[in-house]
């Protein structure tokens, strides 16, 4: 059943207080056509505001303690021709499975097709989880930075304390990891501490 | 057996067998005392914790298995069970009831006052007769009262919704009821972006404490003895699992124990400030477990108190379920209905209850809803011909 409406491009609200996956999820809608109506990173106002921009579909952070205020809507807007409600579709459990694990949740006006709305959910759920893959690289990276610091601290302390150049240092440092299969960063560590116990450290 | 520990995505990473989401209130005290004084652990089960940010996403992730199971509102699940409020129509059970009462109804100085210049009878003021007067005198004005309550499928929103209806307001029409987060009331009421709130302690205490309202009357008074929270568990989950199901019944059984114990009051309310939990002052949480309560216009009744922990408290009653289907019903959540009955039975789960906890012989309900048809019994409840018992639902209904 295709009414001329339904061609429409629908439009979409994103609520997310992480602006920078916001952007990315944005993008990635304008990109494959579909309109974002509008961007919330606050969402003091929720309410007001999907009560002005009447969208077809709220994409929200799974996250957002605003949610519960949201899911009223359908409640109090009944004389309001467009509610907002979860899909209302079983079968859909998929879809919605793979979006609370990639932590989206989103709203549509009732009765909508799921062949409108799934592809932008799609769409979300990659964004989203590639932002999770962005998150988790930059700890990743936050960590080796801070290894490279105990590792300098280490191999500063080993110098004073045996009086031998950086090169020795670190590859006493190496040595010591090797023999004992463990990290860098945690020799590293095991030398601040025991030099700390000697009276080495400051 | 499938540990569902493929829940990386999306939400805390953990390498524990069972994780258990909470909303950081005073009544998911059982969940953190459970945790923090090893109730778990003794049980033999290993159990994380999940501080989470909506009674949705608690929804969402017990429905998909991501949790376990969870401390919820009493309602949900029912309402998920029914596939209301959400798409997905998940079977969750309740086994276990972890708290009682605690609700009250609260409005800014400015609604009191105007109620109060329009009738100042004591009676009057809590049984909502001012609010009513109040509303008619207001009605140029334009712009509904606002009020608000923490969650669609919750007792206070229900509780809200009866009396203001047995005060001759109607809540469909008259105001305008809204949902608001409950660390978020007092603030909104301060700014006037409501009028008043139905919701949990301490958060009516706090604002008669700090001048911002007035507590007019407590959930006890409107409906008696009623369960608040339950632990709502993935049903396919606990089917599964039944042994790690009754172990977690059976170490909240001791948490509430606990938890009701005078002697442990300082502890506890020094656990729950935590930044992992409530993360607040533990002054703040006080007036949730003390019999210290502010003194403002109207006293609160000792029995309308949250309590945590007997028998008649925390073992599931699936009359109680009844009554907030009949409740969804008559408030326009639950469309269609039928086959309550069972719904009620099976979802608030008694046998599970004595089964966990070694109880013999099973309470024996009479039937719940006597003589009637579900579709006569839900006309009443429409028609506001069905009241709980004044003194709790453990003494069932009464028919006007």
């Amino acid at each position: 059943m295709h009414s001329k409406t339904s061609q429409l491009p629908l439009t979409v609200m994103l609520v997310d207080n992480e602006p920078a996956r916001a952007a990315i999820v944005e993008q990635a809608l304008l990109d494959n056509g579909y309109k974002v109506i509008r961007r919330l990173e606050n969402t003091q106002n929720l309410t007001r505001a999907v009560q002005e921009s009447l969208p077809d579909m709220v994409i929200i952070d799974i996250e957002s303690p605003d949610r519960d205020m949201l899911e009223n809507m359908s409640q109090l807007t009944r004389n309001n021709p467009r509610p907002i409600v979860m899909f209302a579709e079983e079968n859909e459990s998929t879809s919605m499975e793979a979006a609370i694990r990639a932590g989206v949740s989103a709203y549509v006006v009732d009765g909508m097709q799921p062949n409108r709305f799934k592809p932008i959910l799609q769409v979300a759920i990659a964004r989203f989880r590639e932002f999770q893959a962005l998150r988790l690289e930059l700890e990743t990276i936050k960590t080796q930075l801070e290894d490279r610091k105990l590792i300098d601290k280490a191999k500063g302390l080993i110098m004073k304390h045996q009086g031998c150049d950086e090169a020795a240092a670190y590859k006493a440092l190496r040595k010591l990891a090797m023999d004992r299969s463990q990290r860098m960063s945690e020799v590293a560590l095991n030398v601040i501490s025991v030099m700390n116990l000697m009276g080495e450290v400051e | 057996m499938d540990r569902f520990n493929n829940t990386s995505q999306g939400t805390k990473p953990s390498g524990a067998d069972i994780t258990l989401g909470f909303i950081p209130l005073i009544d998911s005290a059982p969940f953190i005392i459970a945790k923090e004084k090893g109730l778990f652990e003794k049980e033999g089960v290993d159990v994380v914790l999940s501080k989470e940010a909506s009674w949705a996403s608690i929804r969402d992730k017990v429905t998909f298995n991501l949790l376990q199971g969870a401390h919820m509102l009493a309602s949900m699940p029912l309402a998920t069970s029914l596939g209301i409020g959400s798409a997905n129509k998940v079977k969750i059970q309740t086994s276990f009831t972890v708290s009682q009462n605690g609700n009250g109804i609260t409005v800014s100085n400015n609604l009191y006052q105007l109620m109060y210049s329009c009738c100042d009878a004591f009676q009057a003021l809590r049984s909502g007769h001012a609010l009513k007067l109040a509303i008619r005198h207001r009605s140029a004005q334009g712009d509904l009262l606002k009020f608000a309550v923490v969650y669609p499928y919750s007792s206070h929103h229900y509780q809200l919704r009866d009396w203001l209806s047995r005060a001759g307001i109607d809540p469909d029409n008259d105001v305008q009821i809204i949902v608001v987060p409950p660390t978020k009331m007092m603030g909104y009421l301060r700014s006037g972006e409501i009028d008043g709130y139905c919701v949990g302690e301490p958060w009516n205490s706090l604002a008669v404490e700090q001048g911002i309202g007035h507590m007019l009357v407590t959930g006890y008074e409107i409906w008696g003895n009623t369960p608040e929270k339950v632990l709502g568990a993935n049903l396919q989950w606990a089917n599964e699992n039944e042994e790690e199901h009754y172990a977690l019944i059976r170490a909240l059984d001791k948490a509430c124990k606990w938890v009701d114990d005078e002697n442990n009051l300082e502890e506890l309310l020094n656990i729950l400030s935590h930044p992992d939990y409530l993360n607040c002052p533990a002054a703040q949480l006080r007036y949730g477990f003390s019999a210290i309560k502010p003194s403002g216009q109207f006293d609160w009744p000792m029995e309308a108190y949250q309590k945590f922990s007997s028998d008649k408290i925390n073992r599931p009653n699936p009359q109680y379920a009844l009554w907030l289907l009949g409740q969804m019903h008559r408030w326009h959540q639950l469309p269609v209905a039928s086959s309550l009955i069972n719904v009620a039975n099976n979802t608030f789960n008694d046998d599970i209850y004595c089964r966990a906890l070694r109880i013999d012989h099973p309470r024996k309900l009479k039937p719940l809803i006597g003589s009637y048809e579900e579709s006569e019994w839900l006309d009443l409840i429409k028609a506001d011909k069905v009241r709980v018992h004044p003194k709790g639902i453990e003494f069932g209904f009464v028919y006007l």
